[in-house]
């Protein structure tokens, strides 16, 4: 698909424009350089898409303008059920925010319940295939 | 043994318990289910505009007569900051991301979202985040009073002492962290997961613009949380960030506009999609100028980056010219987006179903705000309305315009696709006519009160300044508006029980994907989809005979 580079690098371009533009009549500091990050960010991502693009080669059944649906037929990935994961991960995201004000205490119990709850997610679907509570209800 | 019984009816399948309440609950809060965390946004960010808009009773119930009735200038202020707080980042900004979740892939024809856990965890941030800032109010020395702009010094632990405002910083970092997932969430979906046929320029409006509103999120919300986070540093560690004796005052600003403004647009574009979905279906018509309009969302985004410093004019240490005419030149797509919904009704079977009712409404409330604009713009003029009530009505005409009116208008448009049930018309245009003349008869006078000198963010006024009139109609006005949910909650009420909605298009000349599937939408949204080859795949399939022209 070209359009999705197309659209982020041509961003980059223009915010680079806007930049010399501003830089050029007087701007100031903070403002040129959050529109050269911007430029960045957008070339970055711009890059990705071009990058991975290029290595896939062919076109994608989203990008045939003469495409069946049957063309998408298959595994579309691994979607999880159902999840309790998240639900700690931001509790104690937020808990580290609120040590930061009420006291270092909290902040580290909470980076400790982050560590385990962020390992929980990654490793939720991570056992073996034969594991019956991988067939879980959908 | 049991294998060949016949299985009598009405029982369960085995395996599958009886729901009850406490299986429902963890069915929610445990959801990957795309639409179940919409509706969790949805329903959140309403609560929280119920909650800002009884704050912003408050203010108006202040407001209504000279003097101070009851309550303390201090506590003014926390109102006036929790409001905007509340109806830009808790309320508005969600709400962005429940109409995203609910239907963008179902727009698109994808299964889910590209990262349906990540997408639970944005939610459990924003709900946590906001809940945390909110808590300023029992927390003591109450909720954070420096204004939603929380302007240096103003903010810093000298001026603004107390919790409140550290609860406020931290609960604003961590729910834009949970808006900055969400945004790459649905731009990975739309990268990805469009279904075979369903190109980049075959897809609906409303999607181009969650697009390229995930986009300005990732833009904009880094260098909010970013100036946040060194902000509580200066409250709690003592540092100098935003010291004014080192340029901080100007540093936060341009770092707080430089995400505000596109959190304008963060705002405005994924509304004007719900407008643009709306308008071709009750005028019977494809959308006038599909390419125009996606090139003028792209021109709206592009140059919002580039306009922040408008809201610092007064501050005389920013570039005029250059800001004044980079906020004209955004004024350009924003029209030829008007003429392109206007050209959409032109010669059309229009029809004023409530959807399209609310649709109108959005066009005239969000012209006014735009003329405003545009007014606003010219250094010269700012500077002499700056930080009134001329301001004051210039963004509600705009944020009210388009959030709120286009939010109702897709409330009565994708309700039997979120629920299965038809709200009810009459009381639909009960509650529209209400709201409406509530809301201008609030917010039209405040131009007037603006351009005589009241000033923004005042608690009080003399009776000899000559403001009490036009403060009583305004304030009347707001009751009104307030008054006009009443009609929309016994909607919802008495229809939870209607007859379901059997057919996947209630409206009959429904044109986008969503449109092709059952009321409510399955699980993973589609039994079967129909072939996509138009911008109008559910036109095409519900009506063949009608020959659409493709991209």
């Amino acid at each position: 698909m070209k359009v999705n580079w197309q659209l982020f690098v041509g961003l980059s371009v223009f915010y680079v424009i806007l930049t010399i533009i501003y830089w050029y009549v007087g701007g100031e500091p903070v403002g040129i350089s959050a529109m050269l990050f911007s430029a960045c960010l957008a070339g970055m991502v711009g890059f990705y898409l071009w990058f991975t693009q290029k290595r896939i080669g062919s076109v994608m059944p989203a990008d045939n303008l003469t495409a069946e649906i049957a063309d998408g037929a298959g595994e579309l990935g691994f979607y999880s059920p159902h999840s309790w994961w998240p639900l700690p991960v931001a509790a104690s995201a937020t808990a580290m925010g609120f040590g930061l004000i009420i006291g270092w205490w909290l902040t580290v119990i909470a980076l400790a319940a982050l560590v385990i709850s962020v390992i929980g997610w990654v490793t939720e679907y991570e056992k073996p295939l034969d594991d019956p509570s991988m067939t879980a209800p959908h | 043994m049991t294998t060949y019984a016949e299985r009598p009816v009405l029982t369960p399948a085995p395996g599958i318990a009886p729901a009850t309440k406490g299986k429902n609950f963890v069915k929610w809060v445990t959801s990957t289910d795309h639409k179940t965390i919409g509706y969790l946004y949805l329903m959140t960010s309403f609560a929280w505009f119920l909650i800002g808009g009884i704050l912003a009773l408050i203010l108006r119930f202040e407001l209504t007569r000279p003097g101070m009735q009851f309550i303390s200038t201090e506590q003014y202020n926390q109102v006036f900051t929790m409001h905007g707080t509340i109806m830009l980042l808790m309320f508005a900004t969600p709400l962005f991301v429940g109409f995203a979740n609910v239907i963008m892939p179902l727009q698109i024809g994808a299964a889910d979202v590209a990262f349906p856990r990540l997408n639970m965890l944005s939610y459990w941030l924003y709900l946590f985040g906001s809940i945390m800032a909110f808590a300023g109010f029992i927390a003591p020395g109450g909720a954070a009073s420096f204004g939603w702009t929380a302007y240096a010094p103003l903010a810093n632990s000298t001026y603004s002492p107390g919790i409140g405002g550290d609860l406020w910083v931290v609960g604003l970092a961590i729910g834009g962290l949970g808006t900055i997932l969400g945004g790459v969430n649905f731009i990975t979906t739309i990268f990805t997961m469009r279904a075979p046929g369903m190109t980049m320029f075959r897809m609906s409006i409303f999607s181009w613009n969650v697009l390229l509103t995930s986009i300005l999120v990732l833009l904009a919300f880094p260098p909010l949380a970013a100036a946040l986070l060194a902000l509580e540093s200066d409250r709690i560690y003592g540092s100098h960030v935003f010291d004014p004796a080192n340029g901080g005052a100007m540093l936060w600003q341009h770092l707080f506009w430089f995400f505000g403004h596109p959190e304008v647009y963060i705002l405005a574009l994924p509304f004007f999609g719900i407008a643009t979905e709306i308008l071709p279906v009750f005028s019977r018509k494809p959308i006038f100028g599909y390419k125009g309009l996606i090139a003028a969302t792209i021109a709206i985004s592009a140059l919002s980056v580039a306009v922040w410093a408008h809201h610092m004019f007064a501050s005389g240490q920013v570039l005029l010219p250059f800001f004044s005419f980079m906020t004209f030149l955004i004024g350009v797509p924003t029209g030829v987006k008007f003429f392109n919904w206007i050209g959409t009704m032109w010669r059309g079977h229009v029809t004023f179903e409530t959807p399209m009712l609310w649709v109108m409404g959005f066009l005239v409330t969000f012209l006014f705000g735009g003329i405003t604009g545009i007014i606003l713009a010219s250094p010269p003029l700012d500077f002499a309305v700056t930080a009134s009530y001329f301001v004051v009505a210039h963004f509600h005409y705009v944020l009210f315009g388009t959030v709120v009116f286009a939010m109702f208008a897709g409330f009565y448009f994708w309700w039997p696709k979120m629920t299965g049930k038809m709200l009810n018309e009459r009381l639909g245009k009960i509650h529209f006519w209400t709201l409406f003349f509530g809301f201008h008869i609030t917010f039209l006078i405040q131009h007037w009160l603006g351009i005589k000198g009241f000033p923004r963010r005042y608690a009080d006024y003399l009776a000899t300044d000559g403001f009490t009139g036009m403060n009583m109609i305004s304030t009347v006005g707001s009751f009104l508006l307030a008054l006009s949910m009443i009609p929309f909650a016994i909607n919802v009420w008495i229809t939870r029980k209607s007859p379901k909605v059997e057919v996947d298009d209630p409206w009959g000349y429904g044109a986008s994907l969503e449109w092709a599937t059952s009321c409510p939408p399955p699980r993973h949204n589609f039994l079967s989809m129909p072939r996509i080859r138009s911008e109008r795949p559910a036109f095409d399939l519900h009506h063949p005979h009608i020959k659409t022209e493709g991209h």
